[in-house]
């Protein structure tokens, strides 16, 4: 420390004329502090409203709809229970998938073609009409009213059966 | 419980009042209303912490908090001058002691330095605080005190040059 310094740490730490501690400075005092408290307080409440408000978007906005809850792989085994695999659609592939299973229908089903299928089959009806059972049943039991009664019609399957004629014809022949 | 707090705050208040507003007259260069309000915010810091440091050092703590409020509050623009309805005293011929005149150009030239050099050399000559309390009061490392405080003073010896006239 030089004499500078020596000189400066004099002059700094001369007396200075006193000041006292004066009831107005007092009341500063106890102002500041109360204003102090209330803005923690303030401050405390709002971050308890945040919080709340934070906690009940996050509730609102939980996703718990029907649609959303419902699992989704487990139904589609049980709505597509066909035995071809030709009609049966792969694990992965949505029911909406019309264009690509009406080709495979119009050998089985002779009364309906592949402009039908996919003009008048909605993407709800794909799904009652994608069964191939109800389609293919109806040549299998008109054969087999043919080989199993004989030469007796049916009354209920007549008018199904009279276009393919081959019924009647085994059982006069 | 409360009124004991209050009470011991309120004896360190006005036992220690005069002495730390000279730190913070000081810290503010020379500006006194600047200080008062310096000083209050301090103390009214030092109230919510009484419970923690009145056993242990509550001048220490407000002086960490004048010196970091002084020089965080000046990185601020301040500008010093407050219009007032009527000018203050001015000093009449030969009513100035030499003292008082070394005085008020010591705290003219402590105006002049940037406020962390100024906090600095406060701490350092007025406090007599080594370089590490300076720097911990400052919460900067201590190289960066030193340095703060070695160039307010050349700074200092510079402005001062007339009234501490060097050693020949």
């Amino acid at each position: 420390m030089d004499h500078f310094e020596r000189r400066l740490a004099g002059l700094l730490r001369q007396d200075p004329e006193p000041v006292p501690f004066e009831p107005r400075h007092r009341e500063a005092l106890r102002a500041g502090v109360r204003a102090r408290r209330r803005a923690r307080a303030a401050r405390r409440a709002a971050g308890y409203v945040l919080a709340g408000a934070g906690l009940g978007l996050a509730l609102t906005l939980w996703p718990h709809g029907p649609t959303d809850d419902r699992p989704a792989a487990p139904p589609r085994p049980a709505s597509s229970p066909a035995p071809t695999p030709t009609t049966t659609p792969a694990p992965g592939a949505s029911v909406s998938e019309p264009p690509s299973r009406s080709p495979d229908h119009t050998p089985s089903s002779p009364s309906m073609t592949p402009t039908d299928t996919a003009d008048s089959a909605p993407p709800e009806d794909t799904s009652s009409t994608s069964l191939p059972p109800t389609a293919t049943h109806e040549p299998q039991f008109a054969t087999a009213t043919g080989r199993d009664h004989g030469g007796t019609t049916p009354p209920a399957t007549t008018p199904v059966t009279e276009p393919a004629g081959t019924p009647s014809a085994t059982a006069t022949g | 419980m409360e009124q004991a707090r209050a009470g011991e705050y309120d004896a360190f208040v006005a036992a220690r009042w005069s002495v730390l507003f000279h730190l913070a007259r000081l810290l503010t260069g020379g500006d006194r209303h600047r200080a008062e309000d310096l000083l209050q915010e301090s103390l009214v810091k030092l109230w919510f912490v009484w419970p923690k440091v009145a056993d242990e050092a509550p001048e220490a703590y407000v002086r960490k908090v004048l010196a970091r409020a002084a020089a965080r509050s000046a990185r601020r623009r301040w500008w010093g001058e407050r219009p007032v309805e009527e000018l203050p005293e001015t000093a009449a011929a030969g009513d100035l002691s030499a003292t008082v005149a070394e005085r008020s150009r010591l705290e003219a030239a402590l105006a002049e330095l940037p406020p962390r050099q100024r906090a600095a050399v406060v701490l350092r000559y007025y406090q007599d605080l080594p370089d590490r309390q300076v720097a911990e009061a400052l919460g900067c490392p201590v190289g960066t005190a030193r340095s703060h405080a070695a160039r307010g003073v050349a700074r200092l010896r510079r402005l001062l040059a007339d009234v501490i006239e060097p050693v020949g």
